[in-house]
């Protein structure tokens, strides 16, 4: 029953779009939509089959208005139920079809907005919604209402004064006055300058370093390797190493690079130091050392 | 130039609108009968149905019964004309054509 009565409610709200969209084709040509499109309508099968065709229908005038919205039918032919068949001519179009009107409204639309920037318009609206310019000063905020810093750490400091030069007493002149506080010495503000260029020259394998040829294994040299290891050493003003040496680019044989490693164990105090100004200093720099076969 | 003469721009639903009425070329179908065939939408249909119609490809008329005897509303009925017929036949011909270049 509620089935029943969900169709028939259903089917009147399509019949009546249908009414609708027969009413938007002007002319007989709506008469003959509606009466045609009920036919079909009662032809479709099911309550979502006939709600789609009547939509379907109101979607299509939009199209025939487009197309057929000129074409007039004799209205003997409308009246007509007989079998004659009739053709229907497209006239020719009136001036107001939609699509002039659309292009009328755009255009009025384009020439009111333009007109309205040329008068002003726009100023008038940027005066709304722009707001006044205000200048604020920020007042500093009172040091007693700030929470008192921290109490500075203070650490004990020890002046050892020194000795007091002795110095031969000056006979004084009795009748001169005598100072009672120490005149106060001002340091003069010295600017820094900028440092000086460091005449740098970097150290290496001094006088006495050991040849690789005394460090090469003798499985290397029976199997054909060689290689260049470069090595990374921390040496002192005085040539000494200052720690252990290290590989910092491998020759590609382990043993090899082990061997290289002692080497340059064994070149402590044999090394050149790195000199700044001609003074030696301590420093780290790499240097290669290269295992090669000669015949 | 006629009006059996004017071009009707041919897309997909044209198409099927058109093999519709080409299964049996002297059917007198309704637009029930041809959205059953197309397996067009309704909203899609009569536009095409209406624009053929226009060009001359198609006639229609009303179907001759009696609504009240009959028990239902009576139909419209298109038909293909001659012109239409042949137009429609030489536009599937030069898809063939095409299709088997």
């Amino acid at each position: 029953m509620t089935s029943e009565r969900t169709q028939g409610w259903m089917d009147g709200i399509a019949q009546g779009l249908i009414h609708r969209a027969a009413r938007r084709v002007p002319g007989a040509l709506s008469e003959r939509l509606q009466e045609e499109w009920l036919a079909d309508f009662a032809e479709q099968r099911g309550r979502v089959a006939r709600l789609r065709f009547a939509l379907g229908c109101y979607w299509a005038t939009n199209a025939i208005m487009r197309e057929h919205a000129a074409a007039a039918i004799p209205a003997a032919s409308v009246a007509n139920g007989g079998g004659n068949f009739v053709r229907y001519p497209k006239e020719e179009s009136t001036f107001f079809t939609g699509r002039t009107v659309t292009f009328v409204l755009v255009a009025s639309l384009h020439v009111a907005v333009f007109y309205g920037l040329a008068m002003g318009l726009g100023q008038t609206f940027i005066k709304a919604i722009v707001e006044p310019f205000e200048l604020r000063r920020i007042e500093p905020v009172p040091r007693s209402s700030l929470p008192p810093p921290p109490p500075p750490q203070l650490m004990p400091t020890k002046f050892e004064q020194p000795p007091p030069e002795v110095m031969p007493p000056i006979e004084s002149d009795p009748t001169e006055s005598v100072q009672t506080a120490p005149p106060e010495i001002t340091a003069p503000v010295v600017p820094r300058l900028p440092p000086a260029p460091v005449n740098r020259v970097q150290g290496g394998p001094g006088v006495g370093f050991p040849s690789a040829d005394d460090f090469y294994p003798d499985m290397s040299i029976r199997m054909g390797e060689k290689g260049i290891a470069t090595v990374k050493a921390c040496v002192n003003g005085q040539g000494h190493l200052t720690s252990e040496p290290a590989i910092i680019q491998s020759t590609g044989s382990p043993r090899l690079d082990e061997a290289a490693l002692r080497l340059a164990k064994s070149g402590s105090g044999h090394y050149r130091a790195t000199s700044e100004d001609g003074h030696p200093v301590s420093s780290c720099y790499p240097f290669r050392i290269r295992f090669e076969l000669r015949n | 130039m006629g009006k059996e003469n004017r071009d009707v721009r041919m897309s997909l639903q044209t198409l099927k609108v058109l093999e519709a009425f080409l299964e049996n070329p002297t059917d007198q179908l309704s637009g029930a009968d041809v959205m059953q065939r197309s397996t067009l939408a309704s909203g899609t249909l009569y536009p095409i149905l209406l624009r053929l119609e226009s060009a001359g490809w198609f006639v229609s008329r009303w179907e001759s019964i009696d609504p009240s005897s009959a028990g239902r509303p009576r139909r419209r009925l298109y038909r293909l004309t001659p012109t239409g017929l042949k137009r429609a036949s030489e536009v599937f011909a030069g898809f063939s054509r095409t299709v088997h270049a």
